[in-house]
């Protein structure tokens, strides 16, 4: 009896990790989504009002959830108080520190710093075309998660299952 | 304004070597007028009427602080608020205005589009024109320039750095707050450059009146039309007209009722009535007083008051 109900819970164990692991990746798909979210309102700022970054930061982070908020909030206050020499500094100090606990991947968060370049630096409309260029390979960058995304889920579930099984099978 | 507060809003947009070396040279910023900027040469501030170049913090080196193409990236950054795109309009017109009303003139490389200036590059000249709010400085001539207690529709005619600007921002305080001379009334100002209010995101940082509405940065033909339909002023003032846009605008306000105060680059009476479009108006005697400033001792000398007629009212003042 003891062993049946073990085995039950090595299967339960295995089986909710990979479960987990499937909703690790739609989360990650998620953060994704709402950068792009986020740009899009930069974007859309920039083009309306031509306002300067602080007030565009300081506008959308009233509109986002955490950490987005504090992550656009800080920045509202670095370019008010002129705090560094260039803007990109500013933006890529911000992104190591307040968007760290998204954990995003080391290509998609050199991708995001490199948006720090361009910014302020030019015309309205050249600002304007340096961001739809980002979030076009930002599209990019989502279409691949979301494709393997399918596929790696199913993987997990399985191997989730019959990872457990097999232990329980290894352990009698 | 409170002269540490000029001292903050200008110092924050020097690149901060540049802040070093004016902080070192211990200036009263109520008396500085101008700092001027240009790569390769010596730091220069007009400084009570007088030119000053700055020395280097290290005192080993002869002459002025001389001023790098980085100091000048850096000095764009602060002035513009990293965010060169939000300023285009001002940078095509060769001045942004910074927080406080302070006038920042850039100099560079223009970049052409059909003939017009789209744009600046390679900025290697910069100029900031610290705003003065001298209150009173329009006691003098508010006695001239009012009948029953309404204002006259007043031409300011100076050359640049006599103070007209200072002049007009006081008036527009005198006339929407009201005093012996003048009956309060709406005034509504059309402030292209932001010069005469200062504002900053939206809000005036120099004092005009408690009966005052400010329609900032909008060109002022475009201006005057709105401010007439949407708040219905009884004085309309405008900083610097010239275009023929311009003056038809301040003609059609004049017919709306409206009284215009408006300032002009001239030296004179006679050149204001040799110039092409203007004339019309001097002409037509659709202003009801001039008041000619200079700058022989002090900005904002007044060395005229004339009536529409070209008669001279006082001088000296």
């Amino acid at each position: 009896m003891l062993r049946f109900i073990g085995g039950i819970l090595i299967i339960t164990a295995t089986t909710g990790a990979g479960i987990l692991y499937g909703m690790e990746l739609q989360e990650y798909l998620e953060k994704l989504l709402y950068i792009r979210h986020i740009i899009y309102m930069i974007k859309g700022e920039l083009e309306y009002s031509s306002a300067p970054l602080s007030e565009v930061f300081g506008r959308i982070s009233a509109r986002v959830r955490e950490p987005y908020r504090q992550w656009l909030g800080a920045m509202e206050k670095q370019v008010e108080n002129r705090e560094e020499d260039a803007f990109l500094k500013i933006w890529m100090r911000s992104v190591d520190k307040y968007l760290k606990e998204l954990h995003l991947k080391s290509e998609h968060s050199i991708q995001l710093k490199e948006l720090g370049t361009y910014l302020g630096q030019t015309d309205g409309a050249s600002e304007s075309r340096n961001l739809q260029l980002y979030l076009g390979r930002l599209e990019l960058e989502i279409e691949k998660v979301r494709e393997g995304m399918a596929s790696k889920k199913r993987i997990g579930n399985c191997l989730g299952v019959m990872g457990g099984i097999f232990l329980v099978v290894l352990l009698i | 304004m409170d002269v540490n507060r000029k001292e903050r809003q200008i110092l924050c947009v020097l690149a901060r070597s540049v802040r070093a070396v004016v902080e070192d040279a211990g200036l009263d910023f109520g008396q500085v007028q101008e700092i001027r900027m240009r790569i390769a040469k010596p730091l220069i501030v007009v400084y009570n009427n007088e030119e000053r170049i700055l020395p280097p913090i290290q005192r080993d080196r002869e002459g002025g602080h001389i001023v790098t193409r980085e100091e000048m990236r850096e000095t764009l950054e602060y002035v513009s608020h990293y965010s060169l795109y939000a300023y285009e309009q001002e940078i095509r017109q060769g001045f942004i205005t910074i927080e406080g009303g302070h006038r920042v003139g850039v100099i560079g490389k223009a970049i052409l589009e059909r003939d017009r200036v789209k744009n600046l590059q390679y900025i290697s000249s910069v100029n900031i024109r610290v705003a003065h709010e001298v209150a009173g400085c329009a006691d003098k001539v508010i006695p001239y320039i009012t009948k029953d207690r309404q204002v006259c529709h007043t031409l300011i005619i100076s050359p640049p750095c006599c103070g007209k600007t200072t002049l007009i921002r006081d008036l527009i305080r005198q006339v929407s707050n009201g005093n012996t001379y003048v009956k309060g009334c709406s005034v509504g100002v059309v402030d292209e450059r932001s010069e005469l209010g200062g504002c900053y995101l939206g809000v005036p940082q120099n004092e005009l009146g408690m009966r005052t509405d400010i329609l900032d940065g909008c060109p002022k033909a475009q201006g005057m039309i709105m401010l007439i339909r949407s708040m219905a002023p009884k004085v309309i003032a405008v900083d610097e007209i010239g275009s023929p846009e311009d003056i038809y605008a301040l003609e059609y306000a004049m017919q709306c009722g409206c009284t215009l105060i408006a300032s002009v680059h001239g030296r004179d009476m006679e050149e204001i009535s040799e110039k092409p479009v203007l004339s019309d108006l001097v002409r037509k005697k659709r202003f009801e007083r001039y008041v000619v400033l200079e700058n022989r001792n002090h900005p904002g000398e007044i060395r005229a008051v004339f009536d529409q007629r070209g008669s001279l009212l006082c001088c000296g003042l």
